[in-house]
């Protein structure tokens, strides 16, 4: 029986995704990459994962909309953890009310990413 | 040819507007079928490059990557990174590759910090891109220039410091400005070196720019500000004021009590609040002193200070101004004098004739 632990990343940036796959998979979680928030709605629709990782500006489908789609209209409790770049605080704080769990702003460290995403799952 | 002959005599035979409008239809049919196969070759010449920079991307993106998570503690670059090195330096000879390949580096690091940031900029140097960097900077377009400067504090490079240092003075304003922000984002306080000798003025934006480095940076040590201070450059003195300002910078009050005597107003304005923000209280007798020879504009500027340097000795100098001329100083000395010394606030006589004082008492007493 596989006991990994699923993670979608929602993130446009396809190197940082990579990277980040990498970083995780070594930690021994699966990683499902989502380029944009569409595309990461089907993922968690399809896989429920066990914690969901999104950047808030995306394309199609924003960050603060995956995070209400999986809150309101999935009733999924994964821990959510969101990417902001500087100047995006308000929206941070949005997606607090929507239901997220952690934050990150960008640019963070992936070590530090592996933490949160531990004493998340853990 | 007797086929083309009669084909000439055919359009002979045609009135000379009609021969006109085949010739004018001639020449745009030929004009489009020219545009068409143009466009046509341009856009497979752009589908391949689309095809090809994709690919590109993908073969560097896993080389960076295999780069950052091959890297152990004990060798500095072991043979797998070198392998890349190697790889990536060959590749940042053709000018699309490395264009490629810089924005791949640039794109992550807007994202990412900590250890593999760092990484990344040790790539960047290894593989000889910063060289390519130093390049741009003799270049004459400049915007090429900036782009160059620019990338090279992106990735932290401060062995170019002497080279971008020595364009400081540069005659175009935006590689100016990159200069000075690549000196203090990377050099914090020891990079503004360059106002020593700024040739050019200083805008609000870029000090705005500048303020907002300083504060990102680490160090906290600040050099001694005076040299700026008494710089012939005004926007240099500016800067400066707001340098001390916002640092605290009590240790250079004498000199800032020495510009009060500045020829621009401007400066001695800036100067009477940046002495009362560090509460410079021997300030306070000389602007006193020269209150009347003052313009209107400083003497406004003094009675926002003063209530922060006020003590009792102060209050016939309030007593002296409560009747000014100017309204906003009239208003301030009333209320300090109401702040500090009640009785005497309540002793003033206003007479009932004088109705624009007795509305400003009026105001201050019930407020």
């Amino acid at each position: 029986m596989n006991n990994k632990k699923t993670i979608v990343l929602a993130e446009d940036n396809s190197t940082l995704s990579l990277l980040l796959k990498f970083r995780l998979e070594k930690e021994g979680y699966v990683l499902l990459i989502a380029e944009d928030g569409r595309k990461a709605i089907e993922l968690i629709e399809q896989h429920r994962p066990d914690l969901i990782l999104t950047d808030i500006m995306m394309p199609f489908v924003s960050g603060l909309e995956v995070v209400s789609f999986v809150r309101g209209k999935l009733n999924l409790g994964s821990p959510i953890i969101v990417f902001s770049a500087a100047g995006q605080e308000e929206m941070v704080l949005k997606s607090f009310d929507l239901g997220a769990n952690d934050f990150m702003s960008k640019p963070f460290s992936p070590n530090e990413l592996v933490i949160r995403v531990k004493r998340l799952l853990h | 040819m007797s086929k083309y002959q009669y084909f000439i005599e055919y359009f002979e035979q045609f009135p000379l507007v009609i021969q006109l409008l085949w010739i004018i239809s001639g020449f745009f049919m030929i004009a489009v079928l020219v545009l068409i196969s143009y466009l046509k070759m341009l856009r497979s010449y752009l589908r391949k490059k689309e095809k090809n920079t994709t690919k590109y991307e993908k073969e560097y993106e896993l080389s960076l990557l295999t780069y950052l998570f091959s890297g152990n503690e004990v060798d500095e670059v072991n043979p797998e990174q070198q392998l890349i090195i190697d790889q990536l330096k060959t590749c940042s000879i053709d000018k699309l590759k490395r264009k490629i390949l810089v924005s791949l580096l640039v794109k992550l690091k807007k994202d990412i910090s900590g250890e593999m940031s760092e990484s990344i900029n040790k790539l960047y140097s290894q593989t000889g891109l910063i060289g390519y960097g130093i390049a741009q900077l003799k270049s004459n377009q400049w915007h090429v220039v900036v782009k160059g400067v620019r990338e090279l504090a992106q990735f932290h490079s401060t062995e170019v410091y002497n080279e971008i240092f020595n364009i400081r003075n540069h005659s175009n304003r935006e590689i100016r400005k990159e200069v000075q922000l690549y000196l203090v984002s990377l050099f914090n306080f020891k990079g503004l070196a360059f106002l020593d000798d700024l040739k050019t003025s200083l805008s609000e934006w870029d000090q705005i720019q500048l303020l907002e480095e300083l504060h990102r940076g680490e160090t906290q040590e600040i050099p001694d500000i005076t040299p700026w201070l008494r710089s012939e450059n005004e926007s240099v003195v500016f800067f400066t004021l707001k340098l001390a300002k916002t640092y605290n910078q009590f240790e250079v009050k004498n000199t800032l009590i020495d510009l009060l005597l500045h020829k621009n107003k401007e400066v001695r304005i800036q100067v009477i609040l940046t002495l009362g923000h560090l509460n410079v209280v021997e300030s306070k007798e000389i602007l006193k002193r020269n209150f009347n020879q003052s313009s209107q504009e400083e003497q406004v500027v003094f009675f926002k200070i003063f209530e922060s340097l006020y003590d009792n000795n102060d209050e016939s100098f309030l007593l002296e101004h409560i009747r000014h001329k100017n309204f906003d100083i009239k208003l301030k000395a009333l209320s300090m004098l109401k702040k500090f010394s009640i009785d005497t606030f309540k002793n003033i006589e206003v007479l009932p004739t004088d109705i624009a004082y007795a509305k400003i008492f009026k105001f201050v007493e019930n407020n």
